[in-house]
């Protein structure tokens, strides 16, 4: 099994408390948290140009799509996951077939997810 | 003629004939072509008349003049209410009043023959008539009625057979009808019951245009209330036919021509081939044709349309002849569905967060806590200052409220509200998702005061003040009068959130410092990430 260990994570969402609940989790998984970005302009700084193995995008940011960031990741190689209230039928037609973790989630739903990104690029 | 009875031969002899004196002989001609006239005359009045009454009294008044009767009435063949009286309907030579006192004309042995369409019945002298007088309880004519020697009646009935009504004349004296007379006005009855017949069918069939103009308004009228064109589509030759408000719901003023490839070439074209599916089905297999398509007017406009309608008229090889129904923009109803649909989809999300936000209190509720009741009680707390807050944001629909307002509802329920005293100059406006996030470090704050700082002794009280100053929200929570103050040795859930999480969700910096004669929360937020 694929170790998360030591996995530079970007965490991009706009809310404190799952925010730190999602912060939590990564750290139980052993992950290094990168962020967490509540902001876009923040999230594309570090999208662009932070050291990190995966991320963690919440699909919407007080009302702005996360979209160009998972563009700029895509750019990068970076793999991501979307995490959403809304499910996949929030995702816009580019990324539509994406990791999305529909919220709530669980740490095992985290660890599953992240596993398949990290996966996908090893 | 069955019917016929006793000739008035002393009248008969009046008739021009041999042996009459030149004199004599010239006034039974000049009286014959008096007579003739008045028929042509009464004949031409009879053929042009347009209702019954006319008609009817025009025969009345020229078959008296014809045949000198005293009186004419013509009886409807209608029985009244009483189910066996005729009624009258014209009468000549007397007022109306001369009949009203008396009772009805009855299907007796006497007025049997005119009802039934059996034959005229001429008498010289009607009492004398072996059918007179048998009739309880009068035995003839009941007192006071016109005095009737001479009777003549004849039936108006139609080619087909159907008894129209009669034609009554009398006069006082005996044997003045002679069987010239009876020609002559079976004659006029024949043109009566033609001219009554044609007036009826003429006023049937104005009645039915009438009424066929008034559903054909009618159906206008709902249809231009309901907003509904209508269409009608010849299968074989593709003509099209749309109604006025056919045309604007595709986009076009009444005067322009609108085909059925106009009407193709507007359908939005990705709905295209299911429009024109549905109309093969609807033709081929008699389906329903009901289907909701896009169009694009020439305006550039999207309308969304609904049109409903059937194959009608068989065709002689079986097929259908036309296509026709209704057509209905529903733009603004698609569009509240779409808007419907988003908001749907916004509370789920909305729910959903909010679900992961419980997780999250409970999450790290669990990891501070010593014991199950320790947990539930802040859990319980925590939920409720959420909920608060989301009460807050209901009353006002969700579009944000007040830092103010916000911090009121948080201190309601804590002992010692009334020991939190604020001074700012002007309240500021907050988002939702701020609302929520403050509120929720606002809870925190006054819990922690209420069980270990200032709130929670006698005498101690807290110092709320505000300020904006550059675009920046400048907030301190000041503790005075409490227990002395030690940093805690572990930052706690309360801690964390205030400075690490809402620092982060509000773009701006959050500081909790553990001074001795106080608890102090310095919070700076840019506005940008608090106002709505």
């Amino acid at each position: 099994m694929k170790t998360l260990s030591s996995l530079k994570v970007l965490v991009v969402e706009d809310e404190a408390l799952v925010s730190m609940l999602v912060e939590d989790m990564l750290t139980d998984l052993g992950c290094a948290i990168v962020g967490p970005a509540a902001e876009i302009e923040e999230a594309l700084r570090l999208a662009g140009s932070a050291d990190i193995d995966a991320a963690l995008l919440d699909v919407n940011l007080g009302g702005r799509p996360i979209f160009p960031v998972a563009d700029a990741l895509k750019a990068r190689g970076v793999p991501f996951a979307f995490a959403s209230g809304y499910g996949e039928a929030g995702l816009s037609d580019d990324h539509r077939g994406a990791a999305v973790l529909q919220k709530p989630f669980r740490e095992a739903d985290l660890r599953r997810v992240l596993e398949g990104l990290v996966g996908e690029t090893a | 003629m069955a019917g016929v009875l006793a000739d008035s031969e002393a009248r008969d002899s009046d008739a021009p004939d041999a042996g009459l004196s030149p004199a004599a002989l010239e006034r039974a001609l000049a009286e014959e072509i008096r007579r003739s006239d008045t028929l042509a005359r009464v004949t031409e009045a009879v053929a042009s008349s347009t209702n019954i009454d006319t008609c009817v009294q025009v025969v009345i008044d020229g078959a008296r003049e014809i045949s000198g009767a005293a009186f004419g009435a013509f009886f409807y063949n209608q029985l009244e209410p009483d189910g066996e009286s005729y009624a009258l309907y014209r009468l000549s030579g007397a007022a109306p009043e001369a009949f009203a006192d008396f009772p009805r004309v009855r299907k007796t042995a006497l007025f049997a023959p005119t009802f039934e369409n059996t034959g005229v019945v001429r008498s010289d002298d009607i009492t004398q008539d072996p059918r007179y007088g048998l009739n309880a309880p009068r035995q003839g004519m009941p007192e006071g009625h016109l005095p009737v020697r001479s009777y003549l009646a004849l039936p108006v009935a139609t080619r087909r057979g159907e008894v129209l009504g009669g034609l009554f004349f009398g006069h006082p004296l005996p044997g003045r009808f002679t069987a010239r007379d009876e020609t002559l006005l079976v004659g006029l009855g024949g043109q009566v019951a033609a001219t009554i017949e044609s007036i009826r069918l003429t006023a049937g069939a104005m009645a039915e245009l009438t009424e066929r103009r008034r559903a054909e308004e009618r159906l206008k009228f709902a249809l231009d209330a309901g907003g509904m064109g209508s269409w009608d589509l010849d299968v074989a030759t593709h003509a099209y036919e749309a109604s006025d408000l056919c045309k604007r719901n595709y986009g076009r003023a009444p005067e322009e021509p609108f085909t059925f490839a106009d009407l193709i070439a507007t359908l939005h074209p990705d709905d295209r081939p299911r429009v024109l599916a549905a109309i093969d089905s609807a033709i081929r297999d008699g389906a329903d044709y009901d289907v909701e398509y896009r169009v694009v007017l020439p305006s550039g406009e999207l309308r969304w349309l609904h049109a409903r309608g059937r194959a009608a008229q068989t065709a002689d090889d079986g097929g259908a002849r036309r296509l026709a129904g209704v057509s209905l923009d529903i733009t603004d109803r698609k569009r509240a569905d779409e808007r419907q649909k988003l908001l749907v989809n916004e509370l789920n999300h909305r729910v959903k967060n909010s679900l992961a936000t419980v997780q999250s209190i409970a999450a790290q509720t669990l990891r501070s806590s010593a014991s199950p009741e320790f947990f539930r009680e802040a859990f319980e707390t925590r939920l409720i200052a959420l909920s608060q807050t989301h009460d807050l944001l209901t009353r006002e629909s969700w579009a944000g409220a007040s830092l103010r307002e916000v911090f009121d509802v948080e201190l309601r329920a804590m002992a010692g509200e009334d020991r939190v005293t604020f001074a700012y100059e002007a309240d500021v406006r907050l988002n939702p998702k701020a609302a929520v996030a403050l509120g929720m470090g606002i809870h925190e704050l006054a819990t922690n005061a209420v069980k270990y700082g200032a709130l929670s002794v006698p005498g101690g009280g807290v110092d709320v003040t505000w300020m904006v100053e550059e675009d920046i929200l400048r907030m301190v929570w000041a503790e005075r009068g409490g227990p002395p103050v030690t940093p805690p040795a572990r930052r706690g859930f309360g801690a964390r959130l205030l400075e690490r999480g809402l620092a982060a969700e509000l773009s701006g910096g959050v500081e909790l410092n553990y001074d001795a004669e106080g608890l102090v929360c310095q919070m700076a937020l840019p506005l940008r990430a608090l106002e709505p």
